[in-house]
């Protein structure tokens, strides 16, 4: 019926865009890396909605990949936003300073 | 008949009322008179009833309740009089002795600040002590027992800027508790088994019981008689009581309280006839009273205290008397010691008014030149005790004796160490005499001048004395006249074991007589000739002089450890467990808060990384669950 | 106004008077007066209530039923039965003798005092007539709410640790008799404490015990007990000991013992055992304690171990006795600390070893204390001593030994009471204790005078409580039956 490779490969792309994300967030310390590697997870995910979306033949899977679209869209306007303010204020790129939101 | 009961019940009681709600508006002597009024009055109610009792025959006695004084469920005890041969006796041995030591008093009293609270005590007293006596069930009269322990308090602790007068006020108030506490439980023992404290009702009850039962019920009722009377091994309150004035020594610790363990006895003496043991056992208490308290006296230097020990000696032979059947001779005994006990501690009122407050012997010698007619009223009284016929005292006395006599070889026992009491009460009595009124001038007396014979409210209670210490024994002179038995035997009757043949009717007598009569002539001897010397064994002198070590046990044994635990449990428990647990648990909270605190880093990574642990293990769970 | 909104009357009538104080820009002298007024209306309407109250019928009187949350069965169920009669008698005889002297001594921020203490009132009336669990939970809370405020503010220098202890420990038992509550309710489907069935759940019982326990308070849950009663003004305290603590004693009784029948009596033994303890420790601290207002606590602490005594001795005498002797020692204890709070004022301490010799010249002084003092060590002859001895016989009906330690108590009791006497009136005269200081004045009299003189006559005739608490001749049985 469709044609090109099974769902496992673009799945295993998903997954492994989906790791290198996470391990992005986890071990970055530039907030701007760790939005951009957000993102990068974000991607992984849409991939693997696609991809089933396209193995069932339904097209939910698709519509909620543009939902997340626009989410990710807007999460980064705030994100960037933030990084701009704290460039603004010469506060230093680095996640493991700015931890005065401690206990 | 019946009104008369409770005429004599609440006259005293509103004596007390008026002379409380009176306060500073009435004058000292106004509430000495109106005290002494309350209690002639509640006499002649009295009087009233004896004689109505006596009209219907005594076998008539009567119950009158007033209402229900408590009830709960089917359990009924209601405010209730009993007028009976016993109770009319006690009711004018109270109310007669309590009214002339009462008039004595306004005269004793006189010129102390605190007059008024003193005859609204008194007038309280008598009125406990009438519902002691009257009470129809034996649930009010342990509600009496209790005010008279009360009053008895409230009494000792009269001059209560001393703080001796305050311990032994607190003191006897105790251990009367410890009486109260064992009667208590006899109490729930006999409503466990027949829901009712009337007298028929548990008299009845005490025959069906088990022996143990009914011998723990008689062991409660004995604990509070011991205490109440001050027997041994509770009698240590005693001597102590002697703080208050001493007319108290002489209505309450003589006369009227102390006696109310053998009224108790003689009571309940149904159910001391079940737990025959139990009656033995009080006349054998009884009996070592009364020669341990005769040893003691001989030691004492305080006159309150020889005549204290004298009244716990004597209540002693009334215990005997009680315990081995032969109540109305107890009673009798009663009847007569009130007269010439409460004589001997006016009389000694009088030397101590005299002396401004002296109440050592030593002080007093030769004093009988100058109070001719104290002298005189305390020889009778002496003699009285003593029990030298025609005295009172030879009457009642030596009845108990040939009572205990007739009884089986225990009864043999107590009757020889009650005729060494008769030997020992001879010789502490006029010892006393001696020292006091013998013609050779104390130590350190103070100059005879200024003292004379007190007021005449003094005198004339004392003469009545004198004169019923000398006749108030004729009313019994057993074999050949009682009145007295028959007038008590519907409620009281002398057991069979205890009917003495004249023989040993005689023999005790005589014995009692001449072994009295020796300690007198001993007596004379040694304080009135100087001619024989005391002989001297140190040990028993210092045992005797600290009462045989008696306090220092009670208060090793039980005052300490009671304290000490008090303290421990603050110490140890209160205060790092129970108080200190508010604080922990805040403290705790706190820490548990500190601890959870570092789990905030403030660094996006650990959140982050919690985050993803927490989904990783969410995820397997699912898998697994699935 | 009919007959049965009596109870509502009782409860509502010092709230609002509460909230007027609060609203209305009243004086001092105004406030303290309509206080004084409203607590002696409460008072005439129960005497009303009382005289119309029929003994002799079983169930309840004077009840309202109003539905509140129809979907869970929750109403507003108020009524009396003889022995809440009393409870409530006892609320609003106290707390009119207590506003009274608040009003005596003069309190600052007297409207805030005034309406803390009215509201007081209507919350306590409430906790004793509310035959709803629900609402009997609302009212329970609602008492301590004035108390909290009541000593932490106008208390001792330790007030807010004391406030925070109280807080604490019956914060911790409500909140485990809601859940008991809430549980009970959903399960058998209503809160109505009148139409609802029994339960044989333990963990329920555990759950309404352990917030009674701790009012009440029972060894060894009274840790607040000696802070609060220190530190709280003395009319607050007064209250405290006399009214709330028989609040813990009334829930044993009406929710415990009467839902909860079989682990009543699986945990019988333990709980009688808790309250001997309770009464031996609470008797030896008092003994020792070195100050007025420790030994009264303490030998509160006893009392309550003793009527636990006697409601779990599950007999008729032990019923009697232990609502009877929930009435004496409420009268007594409001005396007692009354008697302290004007002993503070002429010497400001109750340190034993500061006073001493206050009998002589002030001869009311020393009469009212020396009369309270007896009767709390319950002399025999005395209404303290009726309902111990109920309680003993009650006791010993279940076992000897329980009226064998009872009877200890006794003698205890008679040793920490005389010791409070002679360290307070006899003896040398105190350092604290000068000749300015007064004998009782006309105010002082008019408050403690009845409050003795109620005590003396319960004591003249106590069976007017101990037969009228439970209708007919088997408390026990009616117990058992729910009271209906």
């Amino acid at each position: 019926m469709l044609q090109g490779p099974g769902i496992a490969w673009y799945l295993g792309i998903a997954a492994f865009l989906f790791a290198t994300g996470a391990l992005g967030v986890l071990i970055r310390r530039n907030p701007l890396i760790i939005l951009l590697s957000l993102e990068i997870m974000l991607n992984g995910g849409n991939l693997a909605l696609i991809a089933f979306s396209r193995h069932a033949g339904n097209g939910a899977g698709q519509i909620f990949a543009l939902a997340v679209m626009a989410v990710a869209a807007s999460e980064v306007c705030v994100g960037l936003g933030l990084v701009v303010a704290l460039h603004r204020r010469r506060l230093a790129m680095d996640v493991d300073k700015l931890s005065e939101l401690r206990g | 008949m019946i009104a008369g009961a409770w005429l004599c019940l609440f006259a005293p009681l509103a004596g007390t009322l008026a002379i409380t709600v009176g306060g500073n508006r009435i004058s000292r002597l106004a509430a000495g008179w109106l005290s002494t009024a309350s209690v002639f009055v509640a006499f002649g109610g009295a009087a009233w009833s004896f004689f109505g009792l006596r009209a219907h025959g005594s076998e008539h006695g009567a119950l009158s309740t007033a209402w229900v004084w408590l009830q709960a469920g089917t359990f009924k005890a209601g405010l209730s009089v009993l007028v009976d041969p016993l109770s009319t006796m006690m009711m004018l041995i109270v109310s007669g002795v309590g009214g002339l030591i009462v008039l004595y008093s306004i005269g004793y009293m006189d010129g102390d600040d605190e007059e008024r609270r003193y005859f609204a005590y008194m007038s309280l007293f008598v009125f406990s002590m009438l519902l002691l006596v009257e009470g129809g069930n034996l649930l009010i009269l342990l509600a009496g027992w209790g005010l008279v322990g009360l009053s008895s308090y409230l009494l000792i602790g009269f001059w209560h800027e001393r703080p001796t007068a305050v311990a032994a006020a607190k003191k006897a108030f105790v251990m009367n508790a410890i009486g109260d506490a064992t009667m208590a439980l006899a109490f729930f023992v006999l409503i466990a088994h027949s829901n009712s404290l009337s007298f028929a009702t548990s008299f009845a009850t005490a025959g069906h019981l088990s022996e143990t039962t009914v011998n723990l019920v008689a062991l409660g009722l004995l604990g509070g008689a011991v205490a109440k009377s001050a027997q041994i091994p509770l009698h240590t309150w005693l001597p102590d009581a002697m703080e208050g004035p001493t007319p108290v020594s002489a209505l309450i610790h003589a006369a009227t309280m102390v006696t109310a363990g053998v009224y108790l006895i003689v009571r309940t003496h149904p159910i001391f006839e079940q737990a025959r043991t139990i009656e033995l056992i009080a006349a054998g208490l009884g009996t070592l009273t009364l020669l341990v308290a005769g040893l003691i006296a001989l030691v004492q230097t305080d006159i309150k205290r020889v005549i204290a020990y004298s009244t716990m000696s004597q209540i002693g032979y009334m215990f005997l008397g009680a315990g081995v059947g032969a109540y109305a001779n107890g009673m009798f005994h009663l009847l007569t010691h009130a007269f010439f006990k409460a004589l001997l501690f006016l009389a000694a009122g009088l030397v101590i008014h005299a002396l401004s407050g002296e109440q050592d012997m030593r002080k007093m010698g030769g004093i009988g030149k100058v109070m001719p007619w104290t002298r005189w009223a305390f020889l009778a009284g002496a003699l009285a005790l003593v029990g030298l016929p025609p005295f009172a005292g030879f009457f009642s006395k030596d009845a108990i004796i040939a009572a205990a006599l007739h009884d089986h070889w225990y009864g043999v026992v107590l009757a020889i160490a009650a005729l060494a009491g008769a030997f020992l009460t001879g010789l502490y009595t006029f010892r006393m005499y001696f020292i006091v009124f013998g013609p050779t001038a104390g130590s350190d007396t103070a100059p005879r001048s200024q003292t004379h014979e007190g007021p005449k409210t003094m005198l004339v209670p004392v003469g009545i004395l004198a004169v019923l210490s000398v006749v108030g024994g004729w009313i019994q002179f057993s074999p050949f006249w009682h009145p007295l038995t028959n007038w008590l035997s519907p409620v009281a009757a002398t057991l069979g074991v205890a009917e003495p043949s004249n023989t040993q009717e005689a023999i005790a007598s005589v014995f009692a007589v001449v072994l009295g009569l020796a300690g007198a002539v001993v007596a004379y001897a040694v304080y009135g000739q100087r001619r024989l010397a005391i002989p001297r064994v140190p040990s028993l002198q210092r045992a005797l002089e600290h009462k045989l070590y008696f306090d220092e046990a009670y208060d090793a044994l039980f005052y300490r450890p009671a304290a000490a635990m008090a303290v421990s449990f603050r110490r140890e428990f209160e205060e790092p467990v129970v108080l200190a647990s508010g604080s922990d648990l805040g403290e705790g909270a706190l820490e548990l808060g500190q601890g959870l605190r570092r789990l905030q880093t403030g660094l996006l990574r650990t959140y982050v990384f919690f985050l993803a642990t927490g989904m990783a293990v969410l995820a397997v769970v699912f898998l697994v669950v699935k | 106004m009919s007959v049965s909104s009596f109870t509502s009357v009782l409860i509502w009538l010092p709230i609002a008077g509460a909230i007027a104080i609060w609203i209305l820009p009243l004086s001092r002298y105004a406030t303290g007066s309509l206080a004084v007024l409203i607590s002696l209306a409460e008072v005439g309407v129960w005497i009303e209530q009382a005289a119309r109250f029929d003994f002799n019928r079983t169930g309840l009187q004077f009840s309202q039923d109003a539905p509140w949350f129809k979907d869970l069965h929750v109403s507003y169920h108020v009524g009396e039965y003889g022995f809440s009669l009393w409870l409530v008698g006892l609320t609003v005889v106290a707390m009119a003798a207590c506003i009274g002297y608040g009003f005596w001594v003069g309190r600052d921020r007297p409207r805030a005092y005034f309406g803390l203490m009215l509201f007081l009132t209507g919350a306590t009336v409430g906790v004793f007539v509310a035959q709803d669990l629900l609402l009997f939970y609302a009212f329970f809370e609602a008492m301590l709410i004035p108390l909290y405020v009541l000593i932490g503010v106008w208390g001792g220098p330790g007030r807010l640790g004391a406030t925070i202890k109280l807080l604490i420990y019956t914060m911790a038992g409500s909140l485990i008799m809601l859940a008991a509550l809430i549980v009970y309710g959903l399960k058998v489907g209503t809160f109505d404490l009148v139409t609802g069935p029994t339960s044989a759940s333990r963990w329920l019982f555990l759950g309404f015990m352990l917030a009674f326990v701790i009012k009440a308070p029972l060894f060894p849950f009274h840790g607040w007990l000696p802070d609060a009663y220190r530190e709280a003004p003395p009319e607050v305290t007064a209250v405290l000991s006399g009214v709330i603590a028989k609040a813990g004693t009334y829930g044993m009784l009406r929710i415990a013992i009467a839902k909860f029948p079989e682990p009543a009596h699986y945990y019988r033994t333990l709980i009688l055992a808790v309250a001997a303890a309770a009464l031996v420790y609470g008797s030896l601290l008092a003994f020792r304690a070195p100050d007025f207002r420790g030994v009264v606590a303490y030998s509160s602490m006893a009392q309550s171990g003793l009527i636990t005594l006697g409601l779990f001795s599950g007999t008729s005498l032990g019923y009697d006795g232990a609502v009877l002797q929930m009435i004496a020692h409420g009268l007594i204890s409001v005396s007692l600390f009354l008697l302290a709070g004007t002993i503070e004022r002429r010497t400001t301490t109750g340190q034993f070893a500061l006073l001493g010799g206050m009998a002589r010249g002030r001869p009311a002084l020393a009469t009212l204390l020396m009369t309270t003092g007896i009767i709390a060590l319950a002399v025999p002859g005395s209404a303290a001593f009726a309902g111990e001895f109920l309680i003993l016989a009650g006791s010993y009906q279940r076992a000897w030994w329980w009226a064998v330690i009872g009877a200890g108590g006794i003698v205890l009791a008679a040793m920490y009471m005389l010791r409070l006497i002679s360290a307070v009136l006899h003896e040398a005269r105190g350092s604290t204790v000068h000749d300015e200081a007064l004998d009782l004045r006309t105010g002082e009299l008019a408050l403690l005078v009845p409050l003795v003189g109620v005590l003396l006559a319960l004591s003249a005739w106590p069976a007017a409580i101990s037969h009228h608490s439970f209708a007919g001749d088997a408390p026990a049985q009616i117990v058992q039956e729910q009271f209906r």
